[in-house]
């Protein structure tokens, strides 16, 4: 009713938008402040609560790992491994000439003692079969 | 009796001694062998034209293996007192009392083993299993201490 005064009303009317507009300024620039501090807050609280939480013995608790492990598509997996460089790895890091050097030289050593052994006692044998032979004092050696 | 006496020097007896020469009667035939090889080669290098294989003259390769058995007996008995043989049997050679054979006893010790072989055999029968060899000269036959 006021904006159909003449002079007085148009200078009310651009007041009007004026102040609308400042308003609708007013209210979208807090509204972002206050979608900002939201979000900082339950950032905050979401922290918090995962601090206070211990998630593995959670996921132990509630999730069924074995069921979930059952589901795995492991061939996709490992298809997408490329198994012959990591064999090439492997077998890089296993030093395997030492370790046939070393079972050898075992395997040998315990052949040359077998083998000693055995003469020594042959040796035993045939001394103890001469003595009797002899009609010797064995412990007399 | 003959019951194992870790730290006392035991004599050795047939079994492993004989073993010991027969094998190394095997490392002395290799050398033979590798001599005429490397016989061959160099005649086949110097003559290829004319190349036969040569025959082998009985003295002269008698007496060649006669002395490639000394000089290699002797060289081993003096220097770590173990053939190969030895070593394989664990055997070594021993002065009476020094550790090592002297170099006169080693080389007369070897040219009598290489000429009379059979003396090995009064090992069976001597109290203190020693052979011919060992009587003349000298010498034991022990067993290498064992590594425990």
């Amino acid at each position: 009713v006021a904006e159909k005064v003449p002079v007085f009303g148009p200078l009310m009317r651009r007041g009007v938008v004026g102040l609308s507009e400042r308003g609708d300024k007013w209210v979208t620039q807090s509204a972002d402040q206050f979608k900002a501090l939201l979000a900082a807050v339950a950032v905050g609280l979401v922290a918090l609560v995962l601090d206070e939480m211990d998630l593995n013995a959670l996921v132990r608790e509630r999730v069924d790992i074995d069921v979930l492990a059952a589901d795995l598509d492991i061939d996709a997996v490992i298809n997408r491994v490329d198994l012959i460089t990591l064999a090439d790895k492997v077998i890089e890091g296993v030093d395997l000439p030492a370790i046939i050097r070393e079972s050898t030289n075992s395997m040998t050593a315990e052949v040359m003692t077998d083998v000693r052994t055995q003469g020594e006692r042959a040796d035993d044998v045939v001394a103890g079969i001469v003595d009797r032979m002899l009609g010797r004092d064995r412990d007399n050696r | 009796v003959t019951s194992s006496e870790p730290d006392v020097e035991r004599a050795a007896g047939i079994i492993t001694r004989g073993l010991a020469a027969v094998i190394d009667l095997v490392v002395v035939l290799l050398i033979m062998s590798a001599l005429y090889g490397g016989l061959v080669l160099v005649r086949l290098v110097y003559s290829p034209a004319a190349f036969s294989v040569p025959s082998l003259n009985a003295v002269f390769s008698t007496v060649v293996t006669f002395f490639v058995a000394v000089l290699y007996l002797t060289g081993c008995w003096t220097v770590s007192g173990s053939t190969a043989g030895a070593v394989t049997m664990g055997l070594r050679v021993v002065g009476r009392r020094s550790q090592r054979v002297s170099l006169l006893v080693g080389l007369l010790r070897a040219i009598c083993c290489v000429l009379l072989p059979i003396g090995l055999l009064w090992v069976v029968v001597d109290r203190r299993r020693r052979s011919l060899q060992d009587i003349v000269f000298r010498t034991r036959v022990i067993y290498l201490k064992r590594a425990r």
